[in-house]
């Protein structure tokens, strides 16, 4: 076969979501067109809600019930999709079309072991000639190909018992097993830390090769796909704007659009304006942490092993944020940024000593989805961060008192960059960046002296990742709020935070001006991150 | 720091802390109820002195604290004592009525479980279609009905409209089995009924939600018809959420049997526990309550357990 042959084909594809209210509504989809060769890696990039998880869904044949493909024809290998019955559509899947998703921590059943619900793939394609045994053996090769060195005891052990990574690794040996010819990857590695995006990368290009798969890696960062797509598509609102080689875009992006993500992902300071505020070290800190040391419950079966180890998974960890200043804090996952900050915050028992100088301290947190009531509009949210914060008034009656803290929360909003008509909006009528605004919105209310930000655009798109970094520098220039910045992203805390903080396996191992530390790096932890960055990314700038 | 012994001793602490509390709760009722037990025995014509004897003799005139202590060893060793009215043993009389209430609650689960799982699967096939809703509005009315009118209802129309069953007929299991079933069938669906439609919402509920879950999406992708995830992955799932569900209706069918029995005049637990309330028989009557308060913490306890288990990740943490 000629790499040059299309394995899938996408004719004019319009796709929409009519409802009994609107029975003609946008297309999700307008008229989308193009090809996947085979044998390449195509990538698919677009801010969150251009249409691209739908591309990949109806290609797959799992689009939501209620989606209404209106024309076009998907064709695969010569075959058209869409004239298939939903039977042999299904017998599709899996075996010539394996799919991974975004989010591997819970895209595995939890009460049924990883080996089993590989043994499903086999068992839904298979006559029943194939024994048990062979069944097996398929699935721990498989395993071991995906990179597992224990196979047999990966097969017994339910998903709760892997890390992210290994969850992923466990999606891809589910999507490869039956050896596909196209592999349709959803943001696998959105929610992964750097260094396990660089491996998930490195084993989807070796199964390639291997198994001369095709894939169609859907990602909204474009720097992501550097060094790994040989081609790249770009979306908006449901249309293909431009489609090149991977270099060509990268470089000499033609399309405008194109050119603005590139830019947001590079976070380029000039243009997009982030000026954080100058930092004067001599005052007291606003948060001055000392000794830290903290710990989960110790795990069941665990503790036969390693009876001497204390379970602790910080050990004695001192910091300090000074007034004005955008502390980053970097480390791989698992080395201890998130009980740090729940310590600092008392969600977590500690023992050790915070001092914070102000009584306010606002946090917001990596999910937006799931800090926010559905069941309220975000002028309740807002109300309730303005009584929580408890700020007397003196004495003015209710309606004098009603009206003052809406005029607040209008203000506050507007400064968020969300107008008035957001007060009686729901949190699920909002995007995701819009529902991270009205968190820092929460935060800001309150009038905290340090805002303490967890992984605040891990789900964000590029756009809004850059739009909700300038909010951030904006409130730290004018409103002189101490940030707290956790995040993987070395590339942020390089722009916008003077000093950083390197944390691995639950302990400080590198402080300093972010320059300093960044450039010469001293730590191997600190060093492996910027080495995961530098491949994954590229380097920008 | 928690293992799996530490929380099972945990739990069981709990458990005797409950009882505890329980059977103070039910001594002190029972004490602060006005009515003298042994002028009530005696019937008005008695004089102050036979009273007096009678007290004596039932231990009325000890001290409070001794009373509870002798009345808590009594039920911890399974001897509460001898019955006032029937003057027999009080643990004998349960154990004769038991048969029917036991029958009852578990042919009244047994209809919870066998009508509302498969209702609740057709159900969430197409959430907000005519059927789902059919379903949803007819579990309303259901839930909104007490069982003794549930009861009536039924006895009108199988007895009255239909002449199906007779109604008020009780033939001991020992005698014949199949007759005991028989007659317990419609009391027992009396009972079932506003449970049934409480665990079909639930059950629908839960099974909508695990349907949309993302482990779903994967087994879709890997190409597995409709039917398997279900049986393989969405019920799973949902029942792990459902057990303790299923112990509070299982409580609660305890509970509701006892007043329909009044209705079906079955000789069960809840007409024991009427006739002992009327005639101020305390040993008998704070042995059902204790006994039943036992039932329904242990019912918890066991669900508590089942639950822990059922799930591997709180199995293996």
């Amino acid at each position: 076969m000629t790499r040059h042959i299309h394995i899938v084909k996408v004719h004019h594809l319009t796709l929409s979501f009519p409802t009994r209210k609107d029975p003609d509504p946008r297309p999700v989809l307008d008229d989308v067109d193009f090809g996947i060769r085979d044998g390449e890696i195509l990538g698919l990039i677009g801010n969150s809600g251009s249409g691209k998880t739908m591309t990949s869904l109806a290609i797959a044949g799992l689009l939501p019930e209620a989606a209404n493909i209106t024309s076009g024809s998907i064709k695969f290998a010569g075959k058209d999709l869409l004239e298939m019955s939903p039977k042999e559509r299904r017998a599709m899947l899996g075996k010539d079309i394996g799919m991974i998703f975004q989010e591997p921590s819970t895209a595995l059943d939890p009460l049924m072991t990883c080996g089993k619900q590989l043994d499903e793939v086999i068992r839904a394609h298979q006559d029943a000639s194939v024994t048990p045994e062979d069944r097996r053996k398929m699935v721990t090769d498989m395993l071991r190909i995906v990179g597992f060195t224990n196979p047999d005891e990966i097969y017994g052990r339910y998903p709760h018992q892997l890390s992210g990574g290994q969850r992923q690794r466990v999606l891809i040996a589910g999507a490869a097993l039956l050896k596909p010819r196209l592999l349709i990857c959803d943001e696998p590695t959105s929610s992964l830390d750097t260094v396990t995006t660089v491996s998930i990368l490195a084993l989807l290009r070796d199964l390639c090769h291997r198994f001369h798969m095709t894939i169609l890696f859907i990602s909204h960062d474009l720097s992501a796909v550097r060094g790994f797509c040989d081609r790249v598509m770009v979306m908006k609102d449901g249309k293909i704007v431009d489609m090149d080689t991977t270099a060509d875009i990268l470089n000499h992006p033609r399309n405008s659009y194109t050119a603005e993500l590139l830019t947001n992902a590079r976070l380029d300071t000039r243009n997009l304006g982030l000026e954080p505020a100058t930092v004067d070290y001599s005052k007291s800190p606003v948060l001055t942490a000392k000794n830290i040391t903290a710990g989960y419950a110790k795990p069941l079966f665990g503790r036969s092993k390693n009876k001497t180890e204390t379970n602790n998974v910080l050990h004695d960890v001192s910091l300090e944020v000074f007034p004005n200043e955008i502390l980053g804090l970097i480390g791989g996952s698992g080395s201890g940024k998130t009980t740090l900050i729940r310590s600092l915050l008392d969600l977590l028992p500690h023992s050790g000593t915070v001092n914070l100088r102000s009584s306010s301290v606002g946090a917001i947190f990596q999910d937006p989805v799931s800090c926010l009531n559905p069941a309220h509009t975000i002028k309740w949210h807002m109300l309730e961060a303005l009584n929580a914060s408890g700020k007397k008034r003196g004495k003015v009656s209710r309606s004098e008192r009603k009206a003052l803290s809406l005029k607040r929360i209008i203000t506050v909003l507007e400064e968020c960059g969300l107008g008035e008509e957001y007060l009686t909006r729901r949190p699920k009528e909002l995007s995701g960046g819009q529902r991270q605004r009205v968190a820092i919105a929460m935060c800001l209310i309150q009038e905290p002296a340090l805002i303490i930000a967890d992984e605040p655009f891990s789900s964000l798109d590029a756009s809004s990742s850059a739009e909700l970094l300038k909010l951030m520098t904006d409130i730290n220039r004018e409103r002189n709020t101490a940030f707290l910045l956790i995040t993987h992203n070395i590339h942020i805390v390089r722009q916008i935070a003077p000093r950083v903080i390197v944390m691995s396996d639950g302990r400080i191992c590198e402080e300093g001006t972010t320059s300093d530390v960044l450039n010469n790096p001293r730590s191997e932890a600190c060093s492996a991150l910027l080495e995961a960055e530098r491949r994954v990314h590229g380097t920008i700038s | 720091m928690q293992s799996k012994a530490s929380y099972l001793i945990g739990k069981t602490v709990e458990l005797i802390l409950t009882l505890l509390v329980v059977s103070l709760l039910v001594f002190a009722a029972f004490s602060v109820i006005p009515g003298d037990t042994a002028r009530v025995m005696l019937g008005p014509d008695a004089t102050e002195s036979q009273v007096e004897l009678l007290r004596a003799e039932l231990g009325l005139d000890k001290p409070l604290a001794a009373r509870y202590l002798s009345w808590l060893l009594g039920l911890l060793t399974f001897n509460p004592g001898k019955s006032y009215a029937y003057n027999v043993s009080v643990s004998g009389l349960i154990a004769q009525r038991l048969p029917v209430t036991i029958g009852m609650s578990i042919i009244a689960m047994i209809m919870v479980i066998l009508i509302s799982y498969p209702l609740a699967v057709l159900s969430s096939r197409k959430p907000g279609r005519l059927g789902d809703q059919i379903c949803s509005v007819i579990g309303h009315v259901l839930f909104a009905i007490p069982p003794y009118v549930a009861s009536l209802l039924l006895i009108l129309l199988t007895s009255s409209v239909f002449s199906l069953l007779t109604v008020g007929n009780y033939v001991s299991p020992s005698e014949d089995f199949f007759e005991y079933i028989g007659c317990l069938l419609l009391p027992s669906f009396a009972v079932a009924l506003p449970k049934i439609a409480m665990s079909f919402k639930f059950l629908r509920s839960s099974i909508i939600e695990q349907k949309s879950a993302d482990y779903v999406r994967t087994a879709k992708s890997h190409g597995m018809s409709d039917l398997k995830i279900l049986i393989r992955h969405v019920l799973p799932n949902s029942n792990v959420s459902s057990i303790t569900i299923i112990s509070i209706i299982l409580s609660d069918i305890l509970g509701g049997s006892l007043i329909v029995e009044q209705v079906f005049n079955l000789p069960g637990l809840g007409r024991l526990l009427l006739s002992a309330i009327s005639r101020r028989d305390f040993p008998l009557l704070s042995g059902i309550v204790f006994y039943l308060a036992l039932v329904t913490v242990l019912l918890y306890f066991i669900s508590d357990i089942a639950a822990s288990f059922a799930d591997p990740r709180i199995r293996l943490k």
